[in-house]
């Protein structure tokens, strides 16, 4: 009996063994992890059949001006915001002056003494030839002497030199007072040319320097577009000017938008690492593409930001 | 003939359960071993599950998955620019240390995928949304990385939940599905620019390019046409297989062959298990034909052929071999399902139960022909003299 049981036992285990072997397999196949599908956002469909790819920043057309100062100094005004348009001449910051009106102050006074120095001159003048005049007026040679006539007519001449002297004096003043005033009307800033301002780095009360790490403002035009796009030296004897390219937004691959070809930079420059390391050893050279396009309405678009470009050209034919 | 041959084989119970047993030991062990080995082997390629990317493209250098040899940002460009294929994007992949709240250190498997597409991201989110990966500071950590990332066990790390990699801040966002990776550590993803971040800088920082081809190109169509036009090295990522040099699974897994004593020690242990079984078996089947000699000498004696005679020592020795083989997949069975609750290296390539089935029963035929060796020597005649 007993040993019934031992043998129906292990014929029941052996096809119970192989049973859940099965349901094992079954379940480890359902543990494995699953392989391919797409990337959760699918990256934009190549536009052309060969393509170079490269990576591309946006940037305002005619480059973006970054506004200097003529002397470091505090700046006590900014005159404009982002965003703002603005005219040619238009004033963006302005420096502080004080040392300039202090100064202005001093010769507005030297002026003062100058006009006085020629009211006394011509008193003085006035003085001595009333006096010339008297004494010529005399006919009796004996009451006047011929000396002092002639004492009176040089004392006229000096004083008439004096008066030239004065009037030279207040000439030098006052155009000092436009120096010092052209100097002033230096430091507000003003705009070389049409555009908008993109960028502010300083506020009042901060100090602009002449070769800051950030300029000033930068100024740009935005209405039109440009795209720097870096190509690896490798694949650059495969560009040539006025291949059409389609730049794709970083971040959001379903924006699209064809490039019109500007220039080609005709220096290949090293590449400036994205990462931002400073310490990062240059290890490779890229040729920049100029493309330049007009900015859609929707969506907006900004300068600055990353793009990925796609330029059709033709595959390298290596010989093998 | 065969309800003869069971019944002189379950007659004696003993020897019956002595043979079965040497039988499910054998498989056993051999079973158990293979799968452990395939589960370690297979954990080596876990960067290659996690990282879903049908091409991988790395440094001509570089033979395995878990070995970075970095390259130039610019390779991605280049890797896209080639026609064969769809798309491509960095990827950053390497170990790193975490420092938890109570100031230990814990190793991880950091990867950085792109930003904009998240190609590379894991397949299955358990929690979380994986979108989220945009935000500042953000991580998407494993399953594994639950306990093995927290300090306190009662406290397993959730979602919103906080930890530093090489001191900079990164909150978890969601938990994955992901294989074991071979170091131990579990995996991390973020960003690729946040991966830089969180990694030491180093001159080049780019672990590989993954791509994927065309609609109808195959993988190895793009991966060939990759490597002739960028010279870089161009792997895919299927799954491993025996003759695929171009499989980056295989190279993986071919390398620690080559380069670990880990196949020593397992192919060892399967060939102990052999040997045992070979012995278990042959051994006492051969002492079960020599006890029942006497009633097998009276069949010979009765007229009964050599060959149905042989047939049915083979039926005997292959239904030993059958039962013990099955009782074998019982505990093995049992071992897979504990190993896949408890993440433990262990998989079963469905090849392998075949296999081990058919040296199993070659074990059993060469037990038997031991046992027909010895009868066919067996005078009839002989029955009489005793």
């Amino acid at each position: 009996m007993f040993s019934k049981i031992l043998r129906y036992g292990t014929i029941v285990a052996a096809i119970a063994g192989i049973y859940l072997m099965v349901q094992a397999l079954q379940a480890q196949a359902k543990n494995q992890p699953v392989l391919g599908g797409d990337p959760p956002v699918m990256p934009p469909a190549k536009p052309f059949k060969q393509s170079v790819a490269a990576t591309g920043i946006l940037e305002a057309l005619s480059e973006n001006v970054a506004i200097g100062v003529p002397l470091p100094g505090l700046v006590t005004e900014v005159l404009v915001k982002v965003n703002d348009r603005v005219e040619k001449d238009q004033p963006l910051l302005k420096l502080d002056d004080r040392d300039l009106e202090a100064d202005k102050l001093s010769n507005q006074a030297q002026q003062q003494i100058s006009r006085a120095q020629i009211t006394v001159s011509e008193a003085q003048l006035a003085k001595l030839e009333s006096q010339l005049q008297r004494l010529s007026a005399v006919t009796d040679r004996r009451a006047v002497s011929q000396d002092e006539l002639e004492n009176s007519r040089q004392d006229v001449a000096v004083s008439k030199a004096q008066l030239v002297a004065a009037k030279a004096q207040l000439t030098v003043s006052e155009n000092a007072l436009k120096r010092i005033n052209l100097l002033i009307e230096r430091l507000t800033i003003r705009a070389p040319r049409v555009g908008t301002i993109i960028q502010v780095n300083v506020r009042a009360g901060e100090y602009a320097a002449t070769s800051p790490k950030t300029p000033a403002m930068i100024l740009g035009e935005t209405d039109k577009l440009q795209v720097r796009a870096d190509i690896d030296e490798q694949n650059a004897t495969r560009i040539r000017a006025g291949q059409a390219a389609f730049a794709y937004l970083k971040g959001d691959p379903t924006i699209t938008f064809p490039l019109e070809f500007v220039r080609i930079e005709p220096y290949v420059i090293p590449k400036v690492s994205l990462t931002g390391s400073s310490t990062e050893r240059v290890d490779t050279r890229v040729l920049q593409i100029i493309y330049s396009l007009t900015r859609p309405t929707d969506p907006p678009l900004y300068v600055g930001q990353q793009v990925d470009v796609f330029i059709e050209a033709p595959d390298r034919h290596k010989k093998q | 003939m065969i309800g003869l041959a069971l019944k002189m084989l379950f007659g004696d119970t003993a020897k019956y359960l002595m043979l079965v047993f040497g039988i499910f030991f054998a498989t056993f062990l051999i079973l158990q071993q293979l799968a452990i080995f395939c589960g370690l082997m297979l954990w080596t390629t876990s960067t290659l599950k996690n990282v879903n990317a049908p091409i991988y493209v790395v440094d001509p250098q570089v033979s395995q998955v878990n070995e970075t040899t970095p390259m130039r940002d610019t390779d991605v460009a280049r890797v896209r620019s080639v026609s064969n294929v769809r798309w491509a994007m960095p990827l950053f992949n390497g170990i790193q240390r975490v420092k938890l709240d109570n100031g230990a250190f814990k190793i991880i498997q950091l990867a950085g995928i792109d930003s904009a597409s998240l190609a590379g991201a894991p397949a299955t989110l358990v929690e979380g949304k994986l979108e989220d990966l945009r935000l500042p500071n953000t991580v998407i950590i494993d399953k594994l990385a639950v306990n093995f990332l927290s300090s306190d066990p009662d406290k397993p790390i959730k979602v919103g939940d906080q930890f530093e990699i090489n001191d900079i801040e990164a909150r978890v966002v969601g938990i994955a599905e992901s294989m074991r990776s071979f170091t131990g550590g579990p995996y991390v993803w973020t960003t690729y620019e946040r991966a830089l971040q969180y990694a030491p800088p180093q001159r080049k920082m780019l672990s590989a390019v993954i791509a994927a081809p065309m609609p109808g190109v195959t993988l190895e169509a793009a991966a060939a046409e990759i490597e002739k036009q960028t010279g870089l090295r161009a792997y895919v990522n299927r799954d491993f297989s025996f003759d695929a040099p171009d499989d980056f699974n295989t190279m993986t897994v071919f390398w620690f062959v080559k380069n670990t004593s880990i196949p020593i020690s397992f192919g060892t242990t399967v060939i102990v298990g052999l040997i045992v079984g070979i012995a278990i078996s042959c051994q006492t089947f051969y002492a079960f034909v020599l006890d029942n000699l006497k009633h097998l000498g009276a069949l010979k004696a009765m007229g009964m052929s050599n060959f149905r005679l042989s047939m049915m020592l083979v039926i005997q020795s292959m239904t030993v071999g059958l039962v013990g083989f099955g009782i074998g997949l019982l505990a093995t069975a049992g071992f897979t399902f504990t190993a896949i609750k408890n993440g433990a290296p262990f998989f079963m390539p469905t090849i392998i139960p075949f296999a081990v089935f058919a040296a199993i029963q070659l074990i059993c035929l060469f037990a038997a022909t031991l046992g027909i060796i010895r009868l066919s020597l067996y005078e009839p005649a002989a029955v009489f003299r005793t």
